[in-house]
């Protein structure tokens, strides 16, 4: 898989929360700092589904100690973690 | 002094008519007490695929399938959340990543000729196992109970009572299948109470019980199904017994059910309760049995074999009900047993050291699902999580079809325990919230 740019996950990601989360929550708009915990649109298992998108449509496997409160905060949060998981491009 | 049997078997249950079939068929002499007189009722009603190669291997599986117990394709889990994950469109993701349910027949086993296991009525299956043993050559004896067994002479010395009289029969070799009785363990002081479980359970048969009301796929109403409820370390199990009875039973700490001074109806409805949606199903069919409570039932033995002697199936340990292990662990640790069995009787020698081989299989097995079940209650949400992961799936099924004698640890198992020690290290892990209480002794018993 060719290494993805940080726009790149950012966007992917973006457009998977809105697909699957967004539907029914309260949450209208997500912005890079929307607080994606605390309004609890990543409750425990929609975190669950968030990181096997990532890992099978990303290719990007986020080991258990990154997934904490700081790493899923929000979008920003969660697109400079994947993008420092992923794998470079070669120089 | 000469034996009067090859072999003396304690207890007629599944573990105990397993080995008598493997021994008879051997051509040894056995003899089977069981205090009891069958049919009687027993909890764990649940198999798992893992008894299927030893019931075809006793010659007992048509005397099983015909017997038309509701069959077992696969297990699923339920939990709180259940809602949320419907509506966030959890429905529309691709096949790897489902509601938490397997089917046995995604994984091949060895031995396994089919794609089904079965729920049980105790009381008949149990019945159909003893007397198969005794169609084998087993002598069975019903309605006798097993007092001392003396191992201080040449050979061991069975007291066997019936009403007020015993009489004292010696045999080569003595097995304890007594179930949680643990007639040996008791006798010779080596049983252990687990360090980590000490759950308890009340459960009870209800008619008209609407299977499918909690089933995210509604062809799958007939498996069996774990309910978590939102309290914690605390679950029910949903196992179809006839087309319209269902036993339902409610697991959790002890010290909970201590808190309702023993009134096992009022802490079932009020535990049920915690799920509302569970509570109407259960408030809308009839209960047909009084409630039985299980408990103390997570334990360990420091020997499971000795010099003419060896322990299996409950008798030798018991973990926790949650994989429907019980009835596995009785076939296979029997099965385990009989081969050393057969070698100790022709090499003419049932010393300890003859036992190794099933001491070593057993122990290994077990402790897997110790590891399995431990980390189960510790981190729930991570089963969900790896039973739904493609690179776990299968050896998270493996385990689960009780597939566990043969190989070593599955890679699953330490994968989720890197995970639990993460979590628990870091109050700011996003699974932190969801840690039960279980917690392992820092030093680990020697079982």
């Amino acid at each position: 898989m060719a290494a993805l740019s940080h726009e790149e996950i950012r966007q992917r990601i973006s457009e998977y929360i809105e697909q699957q989360f967004l539907g029914e929550s309260e949450v209208s708009e997500l912005t890079d700092d929307t607080p994606l915990l605390e309004w609890s649109v990543l409750t425990s298992m929609n975190t669950s589904l968030l990181l096997s998108f990532i890992r099978t449509e990303l290719g990007v496997v986020v080991p258990p100690t990154h997934i904490t409160g700081r790493n899923f905060a929000n979008l920003a949060a969660i697109t400079d973690m994947v993008h420092s998981l992923a794998p470079q491009p070669a120089a | 002094m000469d034996a009067q049997f090859d072999v003396a078997v304690i207890g007629g249950g599944p573990a105990g008519s397993t080995v008598a079939s493997y021994l008879a068929k051997a051509g040894l002499s056995v003899a089977v007490f069981e205090a009891e007189n069958f049919p009687r009722e027993h909890v764990g009603e649940s198999l798992v695929p893992a008894t299927t190669p030893v019931l075809l291997e006793i010659g007992a599986m048509d005397k099983v399938e015909a017997a038309g117990f509701p069959k077992k394709f696969g297990a699923a889990w339920t939990s709180a959340e259940d809602r949320d994950i419907n509506h966030n469109g959890f429905r529309g993701l691709n096949h790897d990543f489902r509601a938490a349910e397997v089917l046995f027949s995604e994984r091949d086993q060895d031995g396994v000729d089919r794609d089904h296991t079965f729920h049980v009525d105790r009381s008949k299956f149990d019945h159909i196992l003893l007397k198969h043993a005794e169609e084998l050559g087993a002598k069975v004896f019903q309605g006798v109970r097993v007092g001392k067994v003396d191992f201080d002479g040449e050979l061991p010395v069975v007291e066997v009572k019936v009403g007020s009289s015993s009489t004292h029969i010696p045999v080569k070799m003595v097995v304890d299948a007594s179930g949680r009785q643990t007639r040996l363990g008791n006798q010779l002081k080596t049983k252990i109470p687990d360090p980590v479980f000490n759950q308890y359970a009340v459960h009870t048969w209800f008619d008209g019980l609407d299977r499918k009301a909690l089933a995210v796929n509604k062809d799958q109403a007939d498996y069996i199904f774990i309910h978590f409820l939102p309290v914690i370390d605390t679950w029910v199990w949903q196992i179809p017994i006839t087309d319209t009875i269902t036993s339902i039973g409610v697991v959790s700490q002890k010290k909970r059910f201590q808190e309702y001074g023993g009134d096992r109806e009022k802490y079932f409805w009020e535990t049920v309760a915690s799920r509302p949606e569970l509570l109407d199903v259960l408030k809308n069919c009839k209960q047909v049995k009084p409630m039985k409570t299980e408990g103390d039932y997570s334990y360990g033995m420091k020997q499971i074999a000795g010099d003419n002697y060896v322990l299996i199936g409950d008798a030798a340990r018991f973990v926790d009900p949650i994989f429907s292990s019980g009835v596995s662990v009785a076939l296979n640790s029997a099965r385990l047993a009989a081969k050393d069995i057969i070698a100790a009787a022709e090499a003419g020698d049932f010393k300890h050291e003859r036992f190794a081989a099933y001491e070593n299989k057993l122990r290994k097995a077990v402790g897997y699902w110790h590891r399995f079940i431990e980390a189960y209650y510790r981190l729930n949400i991570l089963f969900t999580a790896f039973v739904q992961d493609d690179r776990y799936r299968l050896d998270i099924l493996k385990m689960l079809q009780g597939d566990v004698y043969d190989d070593e640890e599955p890679k699953a198992l330490s994968a989720m325990w890197e995970i639990i020690e993460a979590v628990e290290s870091d109050p700011t892990h996003l699974w932190h919230p969801y840690l039960g209480q279980l917690r392992s002794p820092t030093a680990a018993p020697s079982f």
